[in-house]
């Protein structure tokens, strides 16, 4: 019972929740990185194919990147908050 | 019964036994009174005792109820007169032979000898009160009975005692007037008044929880009175409350299990005879055409659907949100189920919003500590729940996750719960309870860490299922195809 009082109380004074990433941003960063993922992803394809593909890698690695910051934006502007 | 946390087990012992021995002679009930208003499904209890002590140092007073009233009980609270503050509430015990259970409230300090004070206990009881007649066609009205024990159980003698009953109209078909009082009152015992039906003054009552009184003396008193509106029941209620730090969201979904508990429909159900009642005026009583619930303020994109899909008959008035300490009003939501409820329909469906985290959560950043505040249920007005389960679902590895519900559970414990974009799975907290009622809208706050690394999880997980198909693209161009050798 204390305990329950004691945390009412801490909630109430503690500073509100803040997300590290405006959501009101959310939906153009979606939009620039899933843009930068196709580029690159096209780019990528058009790579020529040699012994020690440090290119490819670094290329697919950065989309990669890009991609799952941008899905996750994708998600949460369209409603599901993930 | 769904008590605050105020019963500790420890104190338990050494309270039963010190309640047994000086309960029956360190108080007096100067005066009684108990005024119980019938409603639909809920019924509220107000005792207020005049005590007074009897004995020096008398800091414990027991409160007793019968059997029936205890089982009907979901809801105790004990107050002095005048004071907001709640008294502490402990477990007495119970007495198997005449089937009374006893609790203890601490007074606020000790009394001396001879000195009075004003206690109020409230309770509120659920199913306590039933349709009677027991069917009704579409066109009948709607009139509910109400049985209880007439005399206030107590440990201590009672001087005078009064027991009112306030029915919401006037209009009472029938009420008790038991015979065989003539040794309390000489007067007569019942009287109607308006919407008020008293019994007593009834003097000189002796200690009522002993087998003697309740065998001989109690008296079984009931009420028949008319109900204007429909008796709504959620049978269960399964809410569902996801918080999302990427988002800055908190989802809550409530599923109900909505059922009409008034009169069992008779003969059958004209569409006909529906729509003209609704044209020209209010439908019958027991017909629940539709419900108003209030939710909270700065919800956006709410959802409604059943079985069948989503139903659009709903309307939604958002109030702006005041944040997490603002006094905000409440939005309002009218809901029309697909179907009017007839007296014993049930309907099933699920609502959900979405509202920014920012309303709920705070966060400590010395600690690294996340604390959320989180509603128990939705209030559906004059609505018993029968079964109620809350799952507070945390983002994906949550540590040192620890809750603080406003009332003891009948079960709880922690759970994993996988959805979207998860890898591990999310930390859920899943609360039951049994018969909760208006009086239980309360706060369930949780407190937990989520270290910055694991917020990079999400991300992390759909890179490397990119980085698969990139590696599939990669292996795809070294692969030769083509039927004839270049």
């Amino acid at each position: 019972m204390a305990d329950y009082q004691a945390v009412h109380v801490f909630h109430r004074t503690l500073p509100s929740f803040s997300p590290s990433v405006p959501v009101g941003l959310l939906p153009y960063l979606a939009f620039l990185l899933l843009a930068a993922t196709f580029v690159l992803a096209f780019y990528f394809s058009t790579l020529p194919t040699d012994k020690v593909p440090i290119r490819e890698v670094a290329v697919a690695s950065l989309a990669s990147i890009l991609a799952g910051f941008g899905v996750v934006a994708m998600f949460c502007t369209v409603g599901v908050y993930v | 019964m769904v008590l605050r946390w105020r019963c500790s087990p420890l104190l338990l012992l050494s309270l039963l036994l010190q309640s047994f021995v000086s309960a029956d002679h360190s108080f007096e009930n100067t005066a009684v009174v108990r005024t119980v208003e019938v409603a639909g499904s809920l019924v509220q209890v107000t005792t207020t005792f005049a005590v007074k002590a009897l004995e020096g140092d008398a800091s414990e007073y027991t409160i007793a109820l019968g059997e029936r009233e205890h089982e009907r009980t979901s809801w105790l609270e004990a107050k002095i007169k005048g004071q907001a503050a709640i008294l502490p509430l402990f477990e007495g015990g119970y007495d198997p032979e005449i089937g009374v259970h006893f609790y203890t409230v601490a007074l606020p300090h000790a009394m001396k000898i001879n000195e009075t004070a004003n206690l109020v206990v409230e309770t509120v009881e659920t199913h306590a009160t039933y349709p009677w007649p027991e069917q009704a066609s579409q066109k009948d009205p709607q009139s509910l009975k109400y049985e209880t024990d007439l005399f206030v159980v107590s440990p201590y003698k009672t001087l005078v005692e009064r027991i009112k009953f306030r029915t919401p109209t006037p209009n009472i078909h029938s009420y008790t007037n038991p015979p065989g009082l003539d040794d309390f009152t000489v007067e007569i015992p019942v009287t109607k008044s308006g919407a008020t039906i008293t019994y007593g003054p009834f003097n000189n009552i002796p200690i009522t929880s002993a087998k003697e009184f309740l065998d001989a003396k109690q008296e079984h008193v009931a009420v028949h009175y008319a109900y204007d509106s429909p008796l709504v029941e959620v049978m269960k209620l399964k809410r569902s409350a996801e918080i999302s730090h990427w988002g800055a969201n908190l989802n809550i979904e409530d599923t109900f299990h909505l059922r009409n508990a008034g009169p069992a429909l008779k003969g059958h159900f004209s569409r006909l005879e529906h729509q003209s009642t609704m044209f020209y005026g209010r439908p019958p009583p027991h017909v629940l055409p539709s419900l108003t619930v209030q939710l909270p303020a700065g919800i956006h994109s709410p959802y409604y659907y059943d079985l069948i899909g989503n139903v659009s008959t709903s309307h939604l008035r958002t109030s702006p949100s005041q944040g997490k300490n603002g006094r905000s009003q409440p939005s309002l939501l009218e809901l029309r189920p697909r179907y009017p409820l007839m007296g014993g329909w049930n309907y099933t469906f699920t609502l959900g919003w979405d509202s920014p985290l920012a309303d709920y959560s705070s966060y400590e950043k010395a600690t690294g500590k996340y604390i959320v505040g989180i509603p128990l249920m939705t209030m559906i007005p004059g609505a018993v729940v029968d079964e109620a389960e809350i799952n507070i679902i945390l983002p994906e590895a949550a540590t040192d996750v620890d809750y603080y519900p406003p009332f003891v559970p009948t079960e709880s414990g922690i759970t994993t719960h996988v959805t979207y974009l998860d890898t591990v799975g999310r930390p859920a907290i899943v609360l039951r309870y049994g018969r909760l009622t208006h009086k239980h809208a309360g706060v369930i706050y949780v407190t937990y860490k989520v270290p910055v690394t694991a917020h990079l999880k999400k991300p992390l997980a759909v890179a490397t299922a990119f980085m698969g198909l990139f590696a599939l693209g990669f292996l795809a161009k070294r692969l030769d195809i083509s039927i004839q050798k270049k």
